[in-house]
């Protein structure tokens, strides 16, 4: 067993766990945070796509205890209890999600980009979508709710994530 | 080098079942605060169906949207249906809830008939009212309608009703007959570059006219289109199931079974075909499967339209393309230069 302590979404966590325990099942199975999905568990779909010390990142292909130390960023660290973030609010009034199975990787994969590009452009959006598959929404309302998004969080001095 | 090519393709498309029953029911009860509450057996998956169902038994009842409380997918609380396929929901579910609602609300018409001295068919749903045709001001909220109705006259507003579309079995002599209660129509236009030194295909543009009858959620719409319109670029350059000689998938999972990221998608342009249909409810008829139909179609015209070639099975892979493309040039006649 590894003892891997994190700090998710703005909180210090700990967990025992056997070393072959991937970052994704840590988050879903021992910290409850079941937001990130478990898709093909290969690295193909970006389903459990999280934010790992700035960077997008499959957690299924990062052992949880490379993410000792480390802080990372799930969907669950988005909204508020009052208010969902810039990127989510986007997302539902350009009707950019249909299942929602790859929402909450496609959402981290945006908040990737848009906190190291504030200004992308659509092939920018295009490359970093790129490891999320989306079976339902050809991908064309995502990308215009990012781009969406992307005015309103250049708008906004403060920011509002936790 | 890069050549670009457009073209095209038409459809047309059945909503529900061949011939054979498919129906749905729908129960409809107005509460006294005004809302309503929908039962239905669908499935809502993502593609917006319940909404455009709240949508349609709100129309009929001249309240909002959000006034209507769908219960759905649970058949020990709603009737059954046929089922979320066949791009049947809002034809077939959405005639069956409208029908329903219609139904509750001839009772609050009966109702509101001596509350506001007029006949019942002389009343309309509207605004959160029942009001007098033609009378705006002469009106009673919705709410105290249904009250009214269940505490003074003992008849609580509830309506059921279903849907089964008309059809006519095909004759088996002479195949004639009417198998759907109604069908779509789209055209989809494709701009393709293909590079003739190696069949990559790049899909470029896909401008997409559909018919749905009236699009009572064109946003929804629209996402139906792209996103047939990603799984038919994928039906035309990417997708295959490939079998060993015991019949096994041999790429059954998503590292060699490829469906278009977003870097393998065109810009997309909808345009909806604003139709109405009168068997459908408020005009519409469906919009989920005929999405893809003629994509693929398009991109392998508008591949012939860039490099000459016709590629008549799919996917058209670079290498289907390049050996067609070589093939052309081995039966041209050689052109001896000085």
């Amino acid at each position: 067993m590894v003892t891997v302590t994190i700090n998710v979404n703005g909180e210090k966590r700990t967990a025992s766990v056997p070393p072959e325990t991937t970052l994704l099942r840590l988050l879903r199975d021992d910290f409850n945070l079941t937001g990130s999905k478990l898709g093909c568990d290969v690295g193909d779909c970006g389903a459990c796509t999280v934010i790992v010390d700035g960077k997008a990142v499959n957690s299924c292909l990062m052992l949880a205890a490379q993410a000792d130390g480390r802080d990372v960023l799930t969907i669950e660290g988005l909204a508020t209890m009052d208010r969902l973030h810039p990127i989510q609010k986007a997302f539902e009034k350009y009707a950019s999600l249909q299942c929602g199975f790859c929402g909450p990787g496609v959402i981290m994969s945006a908040k990737a980009l848009l906190d190291e590009n504030p200004d992308p452009t659509v092939q920018e959006i295009r490359d970093a979508l790129g490891g999320n598959l989306c079976r339902c929404t050809g991908y064309v309302k995502m990308i215009e709710a990012i781009q969406d998004a992307a005015r309103i969080l250049r708008d906004e001095p403060v920011e509002i994530n936790r | 080098m890069k050549r670009r090519g457009r073209g095209m393709a038409c459809m047309w498309y059945p909503i529900g079942f061949t011939v054979s029953a498919n129906p749905s029911a729908a129960v409809v009860k107005i509460d006294e605060d005004g809302t309503a509450t929908l039962l239905t057996g669908t499935v809502e998956t993502g593609q917006g169906s319940l909404t455009v169902l709240a949508q349609i038994v709100a129309q009929e009842l001249g309240i909002a949207t959000d006034d209507v409380q769908v219960v759905s997918a649970d058949t020990d609380a709603t009737p059954m249906d046929t089922g979320a396929i066949a791009s049947r929901t809002t034809y077939v579910t959405g005639n069956a809830a409208r029908l329903a609602a219609e139904k509750a609300k001839e009772i609050l018409f009966e109702v509101a008939a001596p509350m506001l001295g007029v006949k019942a068919d002389q009343l309309e749903a509207k605004d959160h009212k029942i009001v007098v045709k033609g009378y705006p001001q002469r009106n009673v909220h919705i709410g105290d309608v249904a009250s009214h109705a269940r505490v003074v006259m003992g008849q609580p507003p509830i309506g059921s009703a279903s849907f089964n579309p008309a059809t006519v079995p095909l004759d088996p002599e002479t195949g004639q007959g009417k198998p759907f209660g109604t069908y779509v129509y789209a055209t989809q236009i494709a701009e393709v570059d293909v590079d003739d030194e190696t069949g990559e295909v790049e899909v470029i543009r896909i401008v997409a006219s559909h018919d749905c009858g009236t699009p009572i959620n064109p946003m929804l719409v629209e996402g139906q289109v792209e996103g047939g319109i990603s799984m038919g670029v994928g039906f035309a350059l990417e997708e295959e199931i490939l079998f060993d000689s015991q019949g096994r998938q041999i790429n059954p999972n998503l590292t060699n079974y490829i469906i278009p990221t977003s870097l393998d998608m065109p810009e997309v342009e909808v345009d909806i075909v604003d139709n109405y249909d009168p068997t459908g409810p408020f005009g519409a008829k469906g919009v989920g499967e005929p999405t893809l139909v003629p994509t693929a179609a398009a991109i392998v015209n508008a591949i012939y339209n860039a490099v000459g070639v016709r590629i008549t099975s799919l996917p058209a892979t670079a290498e289907k393309v390049f050996a067609a493309i070589q093939a052309k040039r081995d039966a041209q006649p050689k052109q001896i230069t000085a």
